[in-house]
């Protein structure tokens, strides 16, 4: 038994028999095995394991349905693996509110059979089986983001312990909110390194009269992003999107939902304007971020970029590689394939080109995937800028032992 | 102070600088009348430059600083604490950039409000946050206090339009927060600063998004015998799935003022309350979506409802809302306007309980709110120079605080804290929740420089105005 571990068992009999320790199959953490899990039942046990792993000067990487770990710098130290998997269920889910609360590890699946009964819809775009408190705390984005808006614009309110253990909240149940300051916003996209979420309260969306999705067909860049900036702006777009390769062509899969006249209109519109073709619902898996073959090895990376700026960073992006152009969303993710895990002359092109791409538009990208060796020596999170004193300081202030992910964030906090 | 003064009147001009107190008297306070407090000089720059020199000035003295816009705050959030230096930003008032191809515009901080939109209007686009103020409040007031207003129910508040900041520190250093797509790679900083009532930074520019205007806008009244009935209708409205532009109800008392004064829009005197609905966008789903609001309001109680048959007659509609503030001058000398929210399925008792405070005071309490978003505006009008009736306005206040946070809301949905509601943040957190915004503040302001005395508690007096949050029910989870 390793001192991490014999550490971990001590702290779980302290915290005492709501906190499970399960010894697993190790899972690979940026090539880092980690064959521990701690899983508080509830938020008190939370708090008390994260006062008790800052004591004994441990470190964890917050975990909910483990959709995103990929989304970080390399690790500076992990002794376990904290889920919240044990936090779950959805606690109220108001009917003439068009609010719910759930806990962080509650499954978005579970959550959304729950919102659609009650008549309304969850205005987060994440796989079935990520959960609540990871969609929120790594800031996930889906197609249907550009109607939904991104999670901070869906967070009313959340419990959160601090690294340093205190259970807190902020915000509220209620969607018009300036009662002290907006820390549901730092948290949220903070990917695990201020806090670790134990619920939150969400706003919820009416959901649609009518919902269709189309195909575009494959046309030459240029004219394929001139189109899909056209269409994003329409009334009743809530995904619009461009696949393909800068230097082949794009094509693209739309979906309307809204009124039915609104969406009726708009249909014929992109029919007799740009060819689109009706397709099912599963065209939509198109629209979302580029998936990597079993195996195979690849950079994927996030740029955000304003609609004028598309046609240059795909420009500098070059012609090797696979892009997923959102010009609603105002993001474009690019993926490159990799010969190899330690393929270091590829990973160098791939980040070369990201920063190429993000200075051609708003200056920033992140690598949301790579080999570990493609990230050593890197931040995934791209250019820190101005911001990097501040998330220092930030870091330093939530989490002064540094318990949660540590290195793993921005500016490697 | 005579050193500090030679150091501003070095970064601006003698004629940028006011520091008699004849010249100080109109900085003591902002909207919120009933707190006042002299600051040490008033300073005007014109760039960011300006700024970060007159904050390293103050620094360098260790006097405290806060930057003001155009002082129409509610919430004493420009107050002066401690003899500050007032940094007023309504010079600062260029629109910098109008990227109509990406929807875009970036402003200096004292650009009025209204005046952002009528430089895009030729552009067919608009800044959706429209605070009632917003012929006179600047985007970097409305960036402080997180600024909602009438439409804040389908477009949000000035957070979801923000995307990006230039922002000096209070240590002076010049920050660019988030980017022009509204994505950041690393912490929503800029999340973090809107809101944050002037207290971590002043902002010296921002990005904003701006928003096609809509192609059609349908805006009725419903006419009510009472505000409950009009509370119900909203209810319904929410409860059907559909997004009205605007929610607003305005109430007995508030029409009779409003009929009576400059802003008559000829509103039924003998009704209750009245609803207005605006509904926009595509044109093609208006007349459904307005048949369907006739039908709730009717089914809610509604007597009749009229629908605005041109602009001009929108216009009218609207200006029984945005007058009614300025009409209540006609019912007292003083009118404080309080600012909450509560689930919009509690709006009709609360607003019953609310009016009840107001009766068993004795005062004069009308109201007139964003319905849609349950933010309610009491506003109660008195005379300050009545000491018991000032007595007992301010505790009515305090009781309609504390019955809209056990509703489950909260204590301000647009207004902010300030210094008015500093000492009530203990009703909705605890000490260990607002430790986690000490800290935050810490993080951008260690020396505690930046607007102080805004906004958080001092730990003694929330740990005595309450020792465990009230009213937010911590929902358990195992």
């Amino acid at each position: 038994m390793s001192t991490s571990e014999a550490a971990l068992l001590a702290l779980a009999r302290d915290v005492g028999a709501d906190l499970d320790l399960d010894r697993h199959a190790p899972v690979s953490l940026d090539g880092v095995p980690v064959g521990v899990s701690l899983r508080p039942r509830g938020g008190d046990a939370l708090a008390r394991t994260l006062r008790a792993l800052a004591e004994r000067r441990l470190a964890v990487v917050p975990v909910g349905g483990a959709r995103h770990l990929e989304l970080g710098n390399l690790p500076r130290r992990v002794d376990a693996l904290l889920s919240t998997d044990l936090l779950d269920g959805v606690d109220a889910c108001e009917r003439a509110e068009g609010v719910c609360h759930a806990g962080a590890g509650t499954r978005l699946g579970a959550l959304r059979a729950r919102v659609a009964e009650a008549g309304w819809e969850l205005p987060l775009d994440a796989p079935d089986d990520a959960s609540v408190g990871g969609a929120i705390a790594a800031g996930a984005i889906g197609p249907r983001c550009a109607a939904f808006g991104a999670p901070r614009d869906v967070v009313l309110g959340l419990e959160v312990v601090l690294g340093s253990g205190e259970r807190t909240h902020c915000g509220g149940r209620v969607v018009k909110n300036v009662t002290g300051y907006d820390l549901p916003k730092l948290y949220t996209g903070s990917c695990g390194s201020l806090c670790v979420i134990e619920g939150a309260w969400l706003r919820l969306r009416p959901r649609p009269q009518r919902t269709r999705v189309f195909r575009l067909p494959e046309r030459r860049a240029a004219d394929a992003l001139a189109r899909g900036i056209a269409i994003s702006r329409l009334d009743s777009v809530r995904v619009c999107a461009l696949r393909g390769a800068a230097s082949a062509g794009l094509r693209g899969i739309v979906e309307l939902a809204g009124a039915e006249a609104t969406v009726e209109r708009d249909a014929s519109l992109l029919a007799s304007d740009h060819g689109a073709s009706d397709a099912g619902a599963d065209a939509l898996d198109d629209a979302r971020e580029p998936r990597r073959p079993a195996g195979a090895f690849a950079a994927c990376f996030r740029i955000p970029a304003l609609p004028g700026q598309l046609a240059a960073v795909l420009a500098a992006l070059g012609p090797g590689a696979a892009v997923l152009v959102h010009p609603g969303l105002r993001l474009v993710y690019a993926a490159f394939a990799l010969a190899s895990a330690d393929d270091s002359a590829g990973a160098a092109q791939a980040f070369d080109a990201a920063a190429a791409a993000a200075r051609a538009a708003a200056g920033s990208f992140r690598c949301e995937s790579a080999p570990p060796a493609a990230k050593r020596g890197r931040d995934v999170f791209g250019p820190a800028g101005d911001e990097l004193a501040l998330v220092r300081a930030l870091k330093s202030r939530f989490d002064p032992h540094g318990v949660l992910s540590p290195g793993r964030f921005a500016g490697c906090v | 102070m005579s050193d500090l003064l030679d150091a501003l009147r070095a970064v601006v001009g003698e004629d940028r600088v006011l520091a008699r107190p004849e010249e100080l008297f109109v900085y003591e306070c902002d909207g919120l009348t009933a707190h006042t407090g002299a600051p040490r000089a008033v300073v005007f720059p014109l760039e960011t430059r300006e700024v970060q020199d007159i904050v390293r000035a103050c620094r360098a003295q260790a006097v405290p600083f806060v930057p003001r816009g155009a002082g129409t705050g509610l919430s004493g959030g420009a107050l002066p604490s401690g003899g500050a230096v007032v940094i007023e930003c309504s010079r600062m008032n260029r629109v910098l950039e109008v990227d109509a191809a990406n929807r875009i515009a970036v402003v200096q901080p004292g650009v009025v409000n209204a005046d952002l939109s009528k430089a895009t209007l030729s552009h067919g686009l608009l800044y959706a946050p429209d605070p009632s103020s917003q012929l006179a409040c600047t985007i970097g007031g409305n960036v402080a206090e997180n600024s909602g207003g009438p439409h804040t129910l389908k477009y949000g508040a000035t957070s979801n339009h923000v995307l990006a900041l230039e922002l000096v520190l209070p240590d002076g250093e010049l920050v660019r927060l988030g980017t022009p797509t509204g994505w950041s790679a690393s912490l929503d900083l800029v999340g973090a600063v809107v809101g944050s009532e002037g207290t971590l930074g002043i902002v010296t520019a921002a990005t904003v998004r701006l928003l096609p205007v809509p192609e059609g806008v349908e805006t009725l009244l419903a006419i009510c015998p009472d505000v409950v009935t009009a509370c119900r209708a909203v209810g319904a409205i929410v409860e059907a799935g559909l997004v009205p532009a605007a929610l607003e109800i305005v109430d007995r008392r508030t029409i009779a003022a409003v009929e009576a004064s400059v802003y008559a829009a000829g509103l039924p005197r003998d009704a209750g309350a009245v609803l207005i609905v605006e509904l926009d966008g595509a044109a093609v789903a208006l007349p459904a979506e307005l048949a369907r609001v006739r039908e709730l309001a009717a089914r809610a109680g509604a007597t009749r409802v009229e629908v605005a048959r041109d602009d001009a007659e929108r216009a009218r509609f609207w200006r029984a809302r945005k007058g009614a503030f300025g009409a209540m001058g006609r019912l007292a000398p003083d009118l404080y306007v309080h600012d909450a929210v509560v689930p919009r399925t509690k709006l009709a008792e609360v607003i019953e309980q609310v009016c009840a405070i107001g009766d068993r005071h004795g005062l004069v309490l009308s109201n007139v709110f964003h319905a849609g978003d349950g933010n309610l505006h009491p506003n109660i009008s008195f005379d300050r120079r009545d000491p018991d009736e000032l007595r007992r306005v301010l505790a009515a206040g305090e009781e309609i605080l504390a019955l809209c946070v056990a509703a489950g809301g909260v204590i301000t949905g647009e207004h902010g804290i300030g210094t008015e509601k500093r000492d009530f943040m203990g009703l909705l957190f605890d000490e260990d929740d607002l430790d986690a915004m000490r800290r935050l503040r810490a993080a951008f302001d260690p020396d505690g420089l930046c607007n102080p005395g805004k906004l958080l508690p001092t730990p003694r007096f929330c740990a005595e105005a309450n020792p465990k949050a009230r009213g937010y029910d911590r929902v358990p989870l195992a």
